[in-house]
């Protein structure tokens, strides 16, 4: 039987996971995949809140459930926008990496 | 005649929507007429604002009032989107030469009708972020607020260093988002809710283990500071304003900060009276007063000035989180929107002429004594001048300080005004001490002409007469 523990240690590895390669690595493509990685972090510790939380009638919490789809949702919106912006940047600079994008500093 | 407070944004939906249609399908108009339409459009439902019926009080258990309060906050920062917005699309009719360059298209005004629409899609997800009272309303709001902007900052994409703003604003806003909803798990985790008045709640029960509320709600502290512009989550900043659309980066700097304080104060409720807490907002005010004041001393670019000072705002404006001052927060944000959009809609009209550093400006007092005025009030305001509605915000966030007992903190915040003093009054001492090598006129179109006095206005009566702010949140 897995316990809730077990799934908030695996989520919280993958939020630390997602983190540690925002602050890493140097292609923004990495960079966006691990912020998704990031959301599914919160995604998979909220259906397990969800399923192990009974509420007086001994169903789960179906809030947190909803607040899922809500998060997948805005993940999708969010990449449609991000990956947009990053083409865009590619084509004007010949580049994803993050060594290379420095010319606004004072 | 009365409305409900939720027919306000979708009001405000169905004219950005109608932009977006109009947009689409009918090239041929001037599209400038679309941004005049939106700006009555707005004006009109601010209007209605003031007829609404009132809302339910009390919170319900379920269905749509547990997500959406109608109360004195809420409104007033529903007005406060509206206000801006309306002044953000003036701005952005004068900016319209700058996107024409800098967007490819089929036609000379491709693409025009966009840079109307988001500015008003954002402004709803402003409004509704106002209402929000659970946090799957806040993630909502505070995402549709930061899509908008994602496209916003990087509009202009011929630009480099807007596409560069652009990228960076992506990532670190999607960073603080991932911190967001990772917070919000944690807290959901432990009590079970959702909705803030059940959070606070189920937390005041004291045999509750709150340690893992508490991480969660460090990490939502993380996120909104990002929004707010704190340090240490201020790393964006001086970037994303430097490089976004001028008329964008105004809007970030009032509409998104707002937002934010807004969310703050609603989401800080429950955890107030955890002394942890206030002793580590009153860390991250001290460290953003110091940082944005200090780092704003050697600027040579007027947008990464005022990126700072947005920056130094937000720590006057965490002094009086901190103190527990509610309407002290309101007021100041007010003359912050007032002070801070004249000086980007000035910025806006001189830099089509020149550019955006402060050398830009020397001389402009000859070149157009309107302007240099207009220029001359919101940076007096900014730094706090006496009789301006920069000095009583100041004012009222000091004075709420001292009754908290929070010393240090008002001692810290007049030493860094003083040190404002200097670098506001540097784009003075250029504007009018300073010769320049051009002497052709600036052209100013009536609308901005119109819309400068009426700010310039607001800044000296609200700085001598306060009240209807005040009372607003009575």
């Amino acid at each position: 039987m897995v316990t809730l523990g077990q799934y908030l240690i695996v989520s919280g590895l993958l939020f630390t996971i997602g983190f540690a390669g925002v602050l890493l690595r140097r292609n923004i493509i990495i960079i966006f995949m691990s912020l998704e990685l990031m959301l599914n972090a919160a995604n998979l510790s909220l259906v397990a809140f969800s399923r192990f939380r009974l509420g007086v009638d001994g169903m789960p919490n179906y809030n947190a459930q909803v607040f899922v789809f809500f998060i997948i949702t805005v993940a999708a919106a969010e990449v449609a926008v991000g990956l947009a912006i990053i083409v865009a940047l590619y084509r004007a600079r010949q580049t994803t990496h993050v060594e290379d994008i420095n010319s606004l500093k004072f | 005649m009365t409305i409900g407070a939720p027919i306000l944004e979708v009001e405000v939906l169905v004219i950005g929507l109608f932009v977006l249609m109009v947009e689409a399908f009918f090239e041929r108009i001037d599209k400038r007429t679309l941004a005049f339409a939106a700006i009555f459009g707005l004006a009109a439902v601010l209007a209605a604002s003031f007829f609404l019926a009132p809302a339910p009080t009390d919170v319900a258990t379920t269905g749509f009032w547990s997500f959406y309060t109608a109360d004195l906050l809420a409104i007033f920062f529903k007005r406060f989107a509206l206000v801006t917005t309306i002044l953000v699309l003036v701005m952005m009719v004068d900016y319209a030469p700058v996107v024409r360059q800098s967007v490819h298209g089929t036609t000379h005004q491709s693409g025009l009708g966009e840079f109307f629409a988001l500015p008003i899609f954002t402004c709803v997800g402003l409004m509704w972020m106002a209402s929000a009272i659970d946090f799957v309303m806040i993630f909502v709001s505070l995402e549709l607020v930061t899509m908008s902007f994602y496209v916003l900052v990087s509009f202009t994409r011929r630009n480099p260093a807007t596409l560069e703003a652009g990228v960076k604003y992506l990532i670190l806003s999607a960073l603080s988002t991932g911190f967001l909803v990772y917070g919000i798990t944690w807290i959901f985790g432990v009590t079970g809710e959702t909705n803030l008045a059940r959070v606070t709640a189920v937390l005041a029960d004291p045999a509750l283990e709150s340690g893992p509320a508490l991480f969660g709600m460090v990490l939502v502290l993380v996120a909104l500071g990002f929004k707010i512009a704190a340090v240490p989550f201020q790393m964006w900043v001086p970037d994303v304003y430097q490089g976004a659309p001028t008329p964008v980066t105004a809007f970030l700097s009032v509409g998104s900060k707002a937002a934010g304080f807004v969310v703050l104060l609603r989401v800080l409720q429950p955890f107030f009276m955890m002394p942890q807490m206030v002793k580590a907002l009153t860390i991250i005010a001290l460290l953003t007063l110091l940082y944005g004041n200090l780092a704003a001393l050697p600027q040579t670019n007027l947008k990464r000035l005022l990126a700072y000072s947005s920056i130094a705002h937000a720590g006057y404006l965490l002094i009086g989180v901190v103190s527990f001052a509610g309407e002290a927060v309101a007021y100041y944000l007010v003359a912050y929107l007032l002070m801070t959009l004249l000086s980007f809609a000035v910025l806006v009209v001189v830099a089509n002429q020149t550019g955006d550093n402060i050398e830009d400006f020397s001389g402009l007092a000859k070149r157009s004594p309107f302007l240099a005025f207009a220029m001359l009030v919101a940076m007096a305001s900014l730094a706090g001048v006496p009789f301006t509605a920069g000095f009583l915000g100041k004012f009222y966030i000091f004075d709420a300080a001292l009754r908290q007992h929070q010393t240090t903190l008002v001692v810290v915040g007049v030493i860094t005004v003083a040190c404002g003093f200097y670098y506001y009054l540097k784009v003075v001492r250029a504007m009018y001490w300073d010769g320049s090598s051009i002497d052709a006129p600036v052209p100013v179109s009536r609308l901005s002409r119109v819309t400068m006095t009426a700010m310039m206005v607001a800044i000296v009566v609200l700085g001598v007469y306060p009240q209807p702010i005040l009372n607003a949140l009575k």
